[in-house]
């Protein structure tokens, strides 16, 4: 199932940038954990959008800005590979 | 350790402060915890005693050699560091409690005299009250969570736990390049100061007595699509100004734009740490009065100013610029941004302090909910700060008396809370 893997791939790219950039030393997230619960405020999600915009090559327009879209690393992933599909 | 260096941020509030020396101020800063009974003063008497065995920066003092040594948290030996204070006053009515709260918040601790923190148990109600530049909001919460660990643990830190770390290590890039980043900082200051702000307080020239309303709200859950949208500070932001920009209007103030400083917290997420010091940088944003009028546009515009301010290194930028503030902060103010020369600072203050996540009990209670209450300057006179807990989220309103009245606080209350869509709790 090679979607389901590029999917996991986006979301290990996603947390390890998460938690090597956001999160404190020993409170690491997983590609499930919700990313308001963990603390990450609006300063830290628009760092997870440039780092977005920097490896993957867009801009997530706010009207993707859905819950559905970005309460998870995995659920950001599923966004940006749905997005990075051709029309 | 025996001397704590004030950071960057830190040395912004106290400067700040000093531009109105002589009238006594108030700088203190409140975290109220509400819990669903009463905490014994002694467990947290025994629980701050064994915190100064680890970390003396509680009862210290704030000290600077004379004549232009750079400003620090001074402590002496653990014998002569006397505790914070610890006041225990029984149960009282709602308006009593809150005019307690309000004396509390006015009380100016003077930290060249007494400990920065005090606690005060009010019924129900747990208040930690500290001199804002020993620590920001985050910084707080850390604390009494810390405290709570050493009540839970018989005033051990845990067995097998990393030893806490209580001052955050100091950048490690050579002066030259941090002096090349500063500078960078320093052009985008001179590019805001072009244009002086105005605040409601403008004009205010006396000290007037703080105070603040705090309500708390829950989110209406149908709108959950687009919860995340009305949590962000932009979009917020946008709203506070447009109950401002309401106010602005009725006084007949000028269509000057509103210059408003965001703090971007620094703290890794997660961090149950008890750092000392206000781990900030600022973002300064800027609109105009009649541009809240399309909100969503205005919310958006706002988002894309944070993203290129972070996108080029600009608010990264500013928190290593005000490291540089070490000897001479205020001297730098009236030079960068003159218009502080008349006391003049922001259009107002707005932040979203997030929200505080409590692991379990705190001193055998459970949390029912906590806000944070600043005070605030006779100018800008007013500010309005988001908190969250346990589900709730409250919206604190600190005010200089005179500035606007109690039913000029009761609309911006309202307009917030049409605009994200908010029930009343009680």
């Amino acid at each position: 199932m090679p979607k389901q893997s590029d999917s996991d791939r986006v979301a290990g790219a996603l947390v390890a940038f998460i938690n090597d950039n956001i999160m404190a030393h020993g409170h690491p997230i997983g590609p499930d954990d919700d990313l308001e619960g963990a603390g990450v405020d609006s300063m830290a999600f628009l760092k997870i959008l440039l780092f977005v915009e920097r490896e993957f090559g867009f801009w997530m327009p706010d009207e993707d800005l859905l819950r559905a879209n970005i309460a998870s690393a995995r659920a950001l992933a599923g966004y940006i590979c749905r997005r990075g599909k051709p029309a | 350790m025996d001397r704590l260096a004030l950071r960057g941020a830190d040395l912004v509030l106290v400067g700040m402060h000093w531009l109105w020396r002589g009238l006594g101020l108030s700088n203190n800063t409140l975290f109220v915890v509400e819990l669903d009974a009463p905490v014994d003063p002694e467990r947290i008497r025994r629980a701050l005693d064994r915190f100064l065995d680890l970390c003396p920066w509680p009862a210290a003092r704030l000290a600077r050699p004379f004549p232009w040594g750079a400003l620090h948290w001074a402590a002496g030996d653990r014998a002569g560091l006397p505790a914070p204070l610890v006041r225990h006053r029984p149960a009282a009515s709602d308006d009593e409690r809150h005019a307690a709260l309000e004396a509390e918040l006015n009380a100016a601790i003077d930290p060249r005299r007494e400990p920065p923190l005090r606690v005060l148990i009010l019924g129900r109600l747990l208040v930690l009250t500290w001199f804002h530049p020993l620590m920001d909001p985050r910084g707080g919460q850390n604390l009494l969570v810390h405290l709570a660990d050493l009540d839970r643990h018989g005033g051990r830190v845990p067995e097998g736990a990393a030893r806490p770390v209580f001052v955050a290590a100091p950048d490690p890039r050579p002066l030259r390049e941090r002096g090349r980043i500063a500078r960078s900082s320093l052009a985008h200051m001179r590019a805001l100061a072009a244009v002086p702000p105005i605040s409601l307080g403008t004009g205010v020239t006396a000290r007037g007595r703080i105070r603040f309303r705090q309500q708390r709200f829950l989110e209406r859950e149908p709108a959950g699509e687009d919860r995340r949208a009305t949590r962000e500070i932009s979009w917020r932001l946008a709203l506070v100004g447009r109950a401002l920009a309401e106010l602005w209007r009725r006084r007949g103030l000028p269509d000057v734009p509103f210059l408003v400083p965001i703090s971007v917290d620094l703290r890794p997420k997660g961090e149950p740490g008890p750092i000392f010091g206000n781990l900030l940088a600022f973002h300064f944003a800027r609109f105009r009065p009649s541009e809240t009028a399309d909100l969503p546009e205005l919310a958006r515009t706002l988002r894309g100013r944070m993203a290129e301010a972070l996108r080029d290194g600009q608010i990264e930028a500013n928190a290593v610029a005000m490291d540089f503030l070490r000897y001479r902060p205020l001297r730098w103010m009236l030079r960068e941004l003159p218009w502080t020369a008349e006391r003049e600072t922001f259009s107002f203050n707005c932040a979203d302090i997030g929200e505080f996540v409590p692991a379990g009990t705190l001193f055998g209670r459970t949390v029912v909910n906590a806000y944070h209450a600043p005070a605030i300057l006779p100018r800008p006179g007013i500010g309005v700060f988001f908190n969250r807990c346990c589900g709730q989220s409250n919206l604190v309103t600190t005010w200089v008396e005179g500035v606007v009245s109690e039913d000029e606080v009761t609309r911006i209350v309202d307009v917030i809370r049409e605009g994200l869509g908010w029930d009343r709790t009680c």
